[in-house]
């Protein structure tokens, strides 16, 4: 029998264990302190270490401010320069970004607007009288230039609207370049009103420009005298008020749309929704109940309305007077630019 | 002194019916570098919407580089740049383009506005990229931009709300010295509202602190730092004998394990440390002066001081409140 005096001890005391610090070592005790202060019992030798001078290769980019004292122009500048940035954006890089499917379709339509135009000039050169009783300037043409159904006001106008307000003051919303105007002197009136204007005028490009260059090939190629233009010049003012009127009801109601909106996609096919959409209400109510009311909800019916009655061309709703769908156009107009005003006032400037 | 003013405003207040968004507010920003700070629903941008002269006040009156923020809006913005916090550029443009447009709706006419927009991306860092469209721009580039747009004119004043907002350590770092740069060599004032304390502390000599639409304090960022002067030493065994000898000689000290940190009120206050370590066999194995964040001063002001405190002159008459609520609560600190 072995006594515990007698056992071999099979570990070495405590105090001959060396002390030794290997990757697997449990943080515990001592190596856990040795660890917290990174150093031993600090009677080590002293050993000095110098960190090297980065390599220095001289200077490339040396960033200075350069100061600039040249002075503002006014307010008619900055206005200008959101018209310029809008209307320039069309034709050539550096300003607003318009697609190229936006730029491609206004092409189209552009020259598509221009049939008339061709065909007169046609009937002036080989001089047939038949081909100049159908395209020539009339009354009943000078309507259909506008305000004709198909395919102007189905393909060419509603659409190019919806395609030039769809992204106008949405995207200052979606990107927060709302930011960038307001933060400098541009006032929202200012702000709205060059877009309102820029849209607009391109809108007039194809409208207005196309309207006068038929007119203009009518006295070039039939060589119209001063008679003549007397007689026609008042249809010709008509004409052009009603495009006005389109093209301001067109912009309205779509900038509305804009501004509520942070897409492109919804202000546009929400303006096609509802020029051509009120059509379609119209029709039910027109099968369902046998009540015309399509000269007072549809913007266009409207605008047709009115311009017969301006324009002197057979009315479409004879049993009703223009003057209620003119009524009907300014509450249009009116609840757009209500809606229009009320969201670019609360558009942020520090958060949007 | 006046006229070293570039913000000055008088019982300055706006209410949005019942809520108020800021109350009565006296501030006097002087020329250089201002942080402008607050937790989040402290008035930050409503007082930056303010001076921009872009809301009417409900009360009071301000002015900004000598100009009524009630009835001169637009000069005030023709003559200050804003750097907004969130993106405000169009993805699709090239960015040459972006900040000539921007020049060009202060009134600059666009060539000029074009040779200026290739300086400032120059100044900024974007001068090999500014013919880059911005979607392609990586986060520090979009927040370069946004300041060579609020820098193209040669504003007097920028605002930069929250410059560095999302960047990593270099491009933050660019724009940090690319604002000291605008400040120290531009010779031109910012007023930079953020929450990186730290940026503030390397761009800003004075500060603004918001709470709850009050002014929490104001005033210059040394001058709030001073207060809480301390030493901190690292004690190896003894630390309790260490910091009783220290209580006995009327020394104020905090104590967190073996580390502590001492008020340096009197000159000889590091002799006496080691004296009392000498005495009761304590090592010190580190010693040097603690000077507390700005992140530090924030949170303890705006956790216990709250707003009552208007200056950091206040703070200073009452180091040792002020002091009491830098530390933890397991520390003693905590309310004041």
């Amino acid at each position: 029998m072995t006594t515990l005096e007698n056992t071999p001890s099979v570990f070495p005391p405590v105090a001959q264990q060396p002390v030794e610090f290997a990757a697997e070592t449990p943080v515990t005790g001592k190596v856990r302190l040795e660890a917290a202060w990174g150093s031993t019992e600090g009677d080590e030798d002293l050993t000095t270490s110098t960190a090297s001078a980065p390599k220095t290769d001289g200077q490339i980019f040396k960033q200075q401010y350069k100061q600039w004292n040249g002075q503002l122009n006014p307010r008619w500048m900055r206005n200008w320069a959101i018209l310029r940035h809008h209307l320039l954006g069309i034709f050539k890089k550096g300003h607003r970004p318009w697609g190229m499917p936006i730029r491609l379709y206004l092409l189209v339509v552009f020259i598509a607007s221009l049939s008339d135009v061709g065909m007169t000039l046609l009937s002036g050169l080989i001089g047939d009288s038949g081909l100049h009783s159908i395209w020539g300037v009339s009354r009943d043409n000078l309507y259909g230039h506008v305000l004709g159904f198909f395919p102007r006001n189905m393909l060419y106008y509603p659409v190019v609207a919806a395609l030039l307000v769809g992204g106008v003051i949405s995207e200052d919303r979606q990107h927060g370049t709302s930011a960038l105007y307001f933060s400098r002197p541009i006032t929202r009136f200012d702000y709205v009103g060059m877009k309102f204007l820029s849209v607009a005028l391109i809108q007039g490009l194809l409208i207005l420009v196309t309207l006068a260059l038929y007119y203009f090939a009518e006295i070039a190629t039939m060589g119209r005298g001063w008679a003549w233009i007397i007689d026609t010049f008042p249809l010709f003012l008509a004409t052009v008020f009603s495009a006005i009127l389109l093209i301001f009801t067109y912009t309205s109601i779509g900038l509305s749309l804009s501004s509520v909106s942070k897409g492109k996609f919804f202000p546009g096919i929400a303006l096609l929704s509802i020029i051509l959409g009120t059509k379609v209400l119209a029709f039910i109510v027109s099968n369902l109940f046998d009540r015309e009311i399509l000269y007072l909800i549809s913007p266009y019916d409207c605008l047709a309305h009115v311009g017969q009655a301006i324009i002197g061309t057979q009315p479409t709703y004879d049993q009703y007077s223009w003057t209620w769908s003119l009524a009907s156009l300014v509450a249009m107009n009116a609840l757009s630019l209500y809606v229009l005003s009320t969201r670019v006032s609360s558009m942020e400037v520090t958060r949007e | 002194m006046q006229d070293d003013l570039i913000i000055k405003t008088t019982n300055l207040t706006k209410s949005y019916g019942q809520h108020v968004a800021l109350d009565k507010l006296n501030l006097s920003v002087p020329k250089g570098a201002t942080g402008l700070l607050g937790p989040n629903g402290a008035g930050k941008s409503t007082f930056l919407k303010t001076i921009l002269g872009l809301i009417h006040t409900t009360e009071g009156e301000g002015t900004v580089l000598g100009l009524d923020i009630r009835t001169q809006g637009d000069e005030i913005r023709s003559r200050i740049g804003y750097m907004p916090e969130y993106d405000c550029l169009n993805p699709d443009m090239e960015a040459i383009h972006q900040v000539r447009y921007s020049g060009e709706l202060l009134g600059m006419n666009p060539t000029i506005a074009l040779a200026r927009a290739h300086e400032t991306l120059q100044y900024v860092g974007l001068g090999e990229q500014r013919y880059r469209n911005i979607g392609s721009y990586s986060t520090g580039m979009k927040q370069a931009t946004k300041l060579a747009c609020a820098l193209v004119h040669d504003p007097e004043l920028i605002i930069a709300d929250e410059p560095s907002n999302g960047l990593d350590i270099v491009a933050r770092n660019y724009m940090i010295e690319t604002l000291t740069n605008t400040v120290k060599t531009g010779n031109r004032s910012v007023l930079m509202a953020s929450h990186l304390m730290d940026d503030v502390e390397r761009v800003c000599e004075n500060f603004i602190l918001l709470h709850k639409g009050k002014l929490a304090a104001q005033g210059r960022i040394e001058d709030l730092k001073a207060f809480d002067r301390e030493i901190e030493i690292h004690v190896w065994g003894g630390a309790t004998r260490l910091e009783e000898a220290m209580v006995s000689r009327g020394l104020n000290v905090r104590r967190e394990g073996r580390i502590m940190r001492i008020l340096h009120e009197q000159e000889d206050t590091t002799s006496m440390i080691l004296q009392c370590a000498a005495d009761v066999g304590a090592q010190i194995r580190r010693m040097h002066e603690y000077e507390a964040s700005l992140e530090d001063l924030f949170l303890s002001i705006m956790e216990n001081l709250g707003y009552e405190v208007k200056t950091s002159e206040d703070l200073l008459a009452s180091p040792m409140q002020a002091r009491k609520v830098d530390a933890p609560g397991h520390m003693g600190g905590g309310a004041a």
